[in-house]
């Protein structure tokens, strides 16, 4: 029966029809409906939403860090829970996934892991979402301040430039208690325009000193064989080089690898960030010099904790996050930076590094410096593989 | 009544969709209605507009080239590099920005609608220089288009990332693998689905003007259908591939101003990668065929609409994680439609689905498809049930067919 | 019980149905032992479905089938084969990359112990069958090298290593010479020897009336009468074919030649790629208004090829003149041959001439759709409205306007692209084996056309492989042989001996 009424009707009046709807559309861009209409009409818990910028184990650990920081803030009991979305590497992905959340009902919260700081368009979404009365905040990888003062209230995660100095520093030390004074050294990183990544590596070329050269900086677009290639490519072009830098958690097993395949252990220092399983081992074996750790498990717990007190409005909990609130950097909840060293090093006063050096980044409370072994047991404890 | 109107209505009725593109509408509708359903924050119930706006600007995007992809197809050929068309465009776009206005650009800053406009006309042009280059492998170097394409694939792509990496290690203070792009007339084609929209109704116009009812079009469809018999009727075959060639790099290359309007950069590393496969997937869908001379504009836009209808629908029925299941749903759906728009009428009443030892050996291949694919999405438990069930359905109908053939037989026999 | 023993095969009440078509209305068929049974009919009068059927291809929808008194049912071609039953396709279905004796024992190669392939048997028992078919063939050679009438024999060949008992030949001579023509005569005498029972599917008269025994007629899918070929003629059997009488029309009766249209001089073709084209030498003719120039020569001579060069749609460079109303052109591209007044149809109009994808009025308003529009755009009416005159002047049968070109008969999908080109208005017309595949009626109509063309003042080329057509249609004829032309005859002049003997002097 619809059929035959369907064809009855003729051609023109069918376009006329799409192009009326679609002109509905056009002009109900501001009709948005309020944000608490739509929470009555949504069943079911709400979603705080993590969006990573790509796929890594670190974002499981953190994505450990979640979950036990949904059981400790009791989020079952607010019929809230935390799920981790995980992203393509490319800045559309995120885009995409914000579009989608502002039509979703059920969404309290969203953490992102911005994949390109500069992106106005991902920050427009973000902003869309704020706006629907969503808190949105930026987790481990933040949006250019300077650029986009208002984009998001809070960010969590380390202060890549303070942890980028304190690889520079400590890898300054290796170096010179080699005897290697000055020389080029390398950094291989994802992307270069991440923020994060941009921060670590100037923050590791100024600690590093003028006496040793930034020749490179590689990347690899998350592509792990080319990260390896990369690596391959630096020993070809700069035979000289005499330490190489990695600035994201799957560089370091790749830099180990390529160099104990080369077979140039004894030419260059390694010196590396965040402790994926495969680093971890490769340490233990001492293809690693030192690892700046990050805490993304913290992380994790943070983020939830803070989007609760966002989404309840608990002002003592964002008082106490966030004490400078209003003041430059005040925004920023900087999650414990550890350096990892060698067991051998620990108690040898010889060694490139030991606890004393980085006494007042220690006293700052910023740095933890550990052995191996003590790591891997903190790892234990909560069931981690990495960090 | 008559309806006057200068248009020539009769005309229209050319227009008028066959039973393909009735079946993708009722396709389309039956999707959103389940979405509608099945979505547990019934977003289509409650944000009827935004999901609309949102799945308009995406058809719109994925239209856009999808009808060069289909035009292109229809002509006998095939064209892998839209993708990367895409990304080159962008790039180009970007790039020229740089070079004309560079402070501007790199302090986000609007840099002049006299320097967008030429950006805008290089980008084309590119396109049309990338359509010159297939039909010059084609044509002249004798490549298959398949060939031909796949070299573009990749190579337009690396072109790209080279002249982003190396303009801006000439423009800015630092070598980068993007450039962003925050001019507001970027900004408010990002804003308005309007724009993209419009331009994707109007080029679909002009496009099914153009292959209905001119001497071009019908020469594209003649030499889709056969090449030869075209060059022997008198067809200049190559100055119809320039065109279709070319028709579809520039689809790619408007396409691409959109994807950096969108993105509000242009990123030449990922951007598109992979969505020639979608804009052929549309137009397939729309009934497209791979061997040339067949296909449609109402078809294509259909299709386009469809797939970006159906991979919303996965985005809002599985919430989490939708995009680890949204290939393997695609995929099916496609099967699906394309099964359906050519099946119809190739469908024999006597075909059995299951035949003989090929029949026999597909049988644990999609119990095991069943199988796992629930025990991935609702847990191992119901996983084997559903593997398991799925393995008896099969027998049974293997054993039903079996005997309804020989019944058959026996009936014949008796006569 | 002898007089069962005596039947090979029994088909009964045979019906079989295709979505839309009804190919077979209860057909009856019994073939005698030993005997060359001929099955007569037009195009889609359902020879081929029957024998689809009786060789496995097809399931019947209803009625029974008897081989040997036996009633048996065929779900494969396997259990035809098994039953005695094979079947030489009109295409041959030869493997173009294996050898001969591959080919022989294609899917039941014999093997060793080991069950590796045991080609020293395939090659041995591949001789032993080609020496009785008395073929000058290698079993180690390439089938793609050999010609035609060679391959064939091959095809006979499987045949005979199944030990069929009844073989079906499918129009077995469209593509073979006079002489391999003889040869598969002898052939199949050996084989009626031999015990072989013999169904002989053609609609060749001459070769019907020689070699058969007795004849079946099918019309339309039903059986309209089995005759001893000694109680009917030719004509008989052409009509009950067509179901009307054909008279022997007398074609150019009226010739009024004009003026020279096409002057071919000293044409030479040195293609690049060796391996498939034909050099052409030296190859001159003339062709005047209202006169049909007949090319004859065998598959290869080059008569393809002449004419390709002259109507631009040759791959290879020519040199030579060519003169198209007394000015010497050089055409780059067949559109400027049409637009100078020179078309041609091409042979083999599946390959080479019609839009499968484009109905029928598309088909015919191919080269002519500059005059379909109206405001800037093109008007389905007017496209109608022009496609409408040679339509109906030259009757073409067609369900519809807007039908599938697909659904019309050989007759009349190649009358629909010579509407094409004649709606150019050309001077001269070359037709490149016009009536192949076509049936009796469709081609006599197509004589007609011919005349009527000339009539009107057109030059026409022609080629065909078959003699007594162009005896009947050309005014003169040049042979053709090996890229040269050998001879020319005028009308009166020109016999089929005459013709073979320039067509096959080297």
């Amino acid at each position: 029966m619809l059929f035959v009424s369907l064809r009855s009707m003729r051609p023109c009046y069918l376009v006329l029809l799409v192009l009326v709807g679609l002109g509905v559309t056009g002009c109900n861009e501001s009709n948005v409906n309020s944000p608490a209409d739509v929470k009555k009409a949504a069943e079911g818990p709400q979603r705080f939403i993590f969006i990573t910028n790509g796929d890594d184990p670190y974002f499981d650990v953190l994505n450990a860090g979640l979950q036990v920081g949904a059981e400790k803030f009791s989020l079952a009991d607010k019929s809230l829970e935390v799920v981790m979305e995980k992203n393509n590497a490319t800045a559309q992905g995120q885009i995409d996934r914000l579009r989608q959340l502002v039509t979703q009902a059920d969404v309290a919260g969203v953490a992102i892991s911005v994949i390109q700081a500069e992106n106005v368009a991902i920050v427009e979404e973000m902003k869309r979402l704020t706006e629907k009365g969503v808190p949105v905040i930026t987790v481990d990888g933040d949006i250019n301040q300077k650029l986009f003062s208002d984009g998001r209230p809070y960010y969590i995660g380390t202060d890549n430039s303070i942890a980028g100095r304190l690889l520079g520093t400590a890898g300054r030390k290796v170096l010179e208690s080699r005897g290697v004074t000055e020389g080029d050294f390398i950094q291989f990183t994802g992307f270069t325009d991440n923020d994060n990544a941009r921060a670590r590596m100037n923050g590791c070329r100024e600690a590093i000193g003028e006496n040793y050269s930034e020749v490179d900086r590689m990347a690899d677009s998350f592509d792990h064989s080319r990260a390896r290639d990369n690596v391959r490519t630096a020993l070809v072009n700069h035979p000289d080089v005499k330490a190489l830098v990695g600035i994201w958690a799957y560089n370091a097993p790749a830099i180990a690898e390529v160099v104990a395949e080369r077979g140039v252990r004894d030419q260059v220092s390694i010196f590396t960030f965040d402790a994926a399983a495969q680093a971890i081992e490769h340490m233990a074996n001492g293809n690693i010099d030192c690892m700046i750790v990050q805490n993304p498990f913290e992380m994790g717990v943070q983020t939830v904790r803070l989007l609760l007190a966002m989404h309840d409005g608990q002002d003592a909990v964002l008082t106490e996050m966030f004490p400078e609130f209003g003041q430059p950097e005040g925004d920023k909840f900087t999650t414990g930076l550890r350096l990892i060293i060698p067991d051998a090093w620990e108690n040898d006063e010889d060694a490139p590094i030991s606890k004393k050096d980085l006494e007042s980044a220690v006293s700052a409370g910023t740095l933890e410096v550990l052995s191996l072994s003590v790591f891997r047991e903190w790892l234990k404890k909560y069931g981690l593989s990495s960090s | 009544m008559k309806l006057w109107s200068p248009f020539p209505l009769h005309a229209l009725r050319r227009w008028w969709p066959s039973q393909n593109e009735w079946s993708l509408l009722v396709a389309i509708v039956l999707a959103i209605v389940l979405t509608a359903l099945v979505d547990s924050n019934h977003t289509y119930f409650f944000r009827p507009f935004e999901s609309l706006r949102d799945i308009a600007r995406n058809s719109a995007m994925l239209g856009i080239f999808s009808l060069g992809a289909a035009v292109v197809i229809i002509a006998g050929g095939i064209d892998l590099s839209s993708g990367s068309m895409i990304a080159l465009s962008g790039t180009v776009c970007s790039v020229t920005m740089l070079a004309l206005a560079p402070t501007e650009m790199m302090a986000f800053k609007p840099v002049g609608s006299a320097v967008v406009f030429i950006a805008v006309l290089a980008s084309l042009l590119t396109g049309f220089f990338v359509g010159t280059l297939h039909t010059w492998l084609i044509t002249v170097v004798r490549l298959p288009p398949f060939i031909a394409t796949l070299a573009t694939l990749v190579g337009l792509r690396s072109f790209a990332r080279a002249l982003c990496e190396s303009s801006t290690a000439v423009l800015t203070p630092t070598k980068s693998a993007l450039i962003n792009v925050a001019d507001p007339a970027f900004k408010v084609v990002r804003d308005n689905v309007w724009f993209s929209v419009v331009t994707f109704l109007v080029l679909a116009f002009f496009t099914w003007l153009m292959l209905s009812r001119t001497v071009l079009g019908r020469h594209l469809k003649a030499l889709g259908g056969n090449e030869q018999a075209a060059r022997l009727a008198g067809i200049h075959t190559e100055n119809v591939k320039w065109f279709a060639y070319c028709f579809g790099a520039m689809t790619a290359a408007l396409a691409g101003l959109f994807y950096i309007a969108n993105e509000s950069v242009a990123a030449p590393v990922n951007q598109g990668r992979g969505h020639e496969l979608n804009a052929i997937a549309a137009a397939v869908v729309g009934g497209c065929s791979l061997s040339g001379g067949v296909g449609t504009v109402q078809g294509t836009v259909l299709g386009a609409f469809f797939l970006r209808v159906v991979i919303d629908a996965v985005s809002k029925i599985i919430k989490t994680g939708a995009d680890v299941y949204e290939g393997l749903i695609v995929g099916v759906v496609v099967v699906l439609a394309v099964t359906f728009a050519q099946g119809v009428n190739g469908l024999r009443h006597d075909r059995r689905i299951l035949p003989g030892s090929l029949g026999l050996c597909t049988i644990p291949v999609l119990a095991l498809l069943a199988g796992s694919l629930a025990s991935m999405t609702t847990g191992a438990a119901s996983g084997v049930a559903a593997g398991f069930t799925a393995f008896i359905a099969l027998v049974a109908l293997r054993i039903w067919e079996n005997r309804s053939h020989d019944k058959k037989a026996q009936v014949s026999n008796s006569q | 019980m002898n007089k069962q023993a005596e039947v090979a095969v029994a088909m009964r009440g045979i019906t079989k149905q295709f979505p839309g078509v009804v190919a077979l209305d209860d057909v009856t068929l019994q073939v005698r032992r030993g005997e060359v049974h001929a099955i007569c009919g037009e195009n889609g009068a359902g020879k081929s479905t029957l024998m689809k059927i009786l060789s496995g291809v097809h399931q019947p929808d209803a009625g029974e089938l008897e081989i040997a008194g036996q009633s048996v049912q065929f779900h494969s071609t396997r259990d035809a084969e098994n039953a005695g039953v094979a079947i030489i396709h009109q295409e041959l279905e030869l493997v173009e990359e294996l050898t001969v004796a591959a080919n022989v024992f294609l899917g039941r190669e014999p093997r060793t112990r080991f069950g590796f392939l045991n080609d020293a048997i395939a090659k041995r028992k591949a001789q032993e069958l080609l020496g009785l078919l008395d073929a000058s063939i290698s079993p180690e050679e390439m089938t793609s090298g050999l010609r035609v009438g060679d391959q064939q024999l091959v095809e006979i060949a499987k045949a005979l290593s199944l030990q069929a008992s009844i073989i079906v030949m499918d129009e077995p001579t469209s593509a073979l010479t006079d002489a391999e023509t003889e040869r598969l005569e002898r052939t199949i005498a050996t084989l009626r020897l031999q015990g072989c029972t013999i169904l002989y599917i053609s609609h060749k008269m001459d070769e019907v009336f020689r070699l058969a025994d007795r004849i079946t007629i099918l019309r339309d899918g039903r059986h309209v009468c089995t005759v001893n070929k000694t109680e009917t003629t030719a004509s008989e059997v052409t009509g009950w074919m067509v179901g009307r009488e054909i008279s022997e029309h007398r074609f150019r009766s009226q010739q009024t030649v004009g003026k020279c249209l096409l002057e071919v001089k000293d044409l030479c073709v040195a293609s690049q790629d060796s391996s498939q084209s034909v050099q052409l030498h030296n190859v001159s003719f003339r062709v005047h208004a209202g006169e049909v120039l007949g090319i004859a020569g065998l598959m290869g001579a080059g008569r393809t090829e002449v004419l390709e060069a002259i109507f631009g749609a040759s791959n290879s460079q020519w040199q030579g003149t060519i003169s198209l109303g007394g000015q010497a052109v050089s055409f780059a591209h067949p559109s400027d041959a049409c637009k100078a007044g020179l078309v041609m149809v091409p042979e083999d109009r599946k390959r080479l001439g019609i839009f499968l994808n484009l109905n029928v009025t598309e088909n015919i308003s191919i080269c002519s759709l500059f005059h379909a529009i109206r405001n800037g755009l093109l008007s389905k009416k007017a496209e109608e409205g022009i496609v409408a005159k040679p339509m109906n002047q030259i009757g073409i049968k067609t369900p519809s306007l807007t039908a599938s070109i697909s659904e019309l008969s050989g007759g009349n999908q190649q009358k629909c692209i010579i509407s094409r080109w004649l709606l150019t208005k050309p001077h001269v017309l070359l037709l490149d084996d016009p009536t192949r595949g076509i049936d009796v009626g469709a081609k006599a109509e197509l004589y007609e056309l011919i005349d009527t063309l000339c009539q009107s003042g057109l030059a026409v080329v022609l080629t065909s492989s078959e003699l007594p057509e162009l005896l009947t249609l050309s005014d003169r004829i040049i042979v053709m042989a090996e890229g040269r032309v050998t001879a020319e005859f005028s009308r009166d002049e020109a016999n089929e001996k005459k013709i073979m003997t320039a067509a096959t002097l080297a």
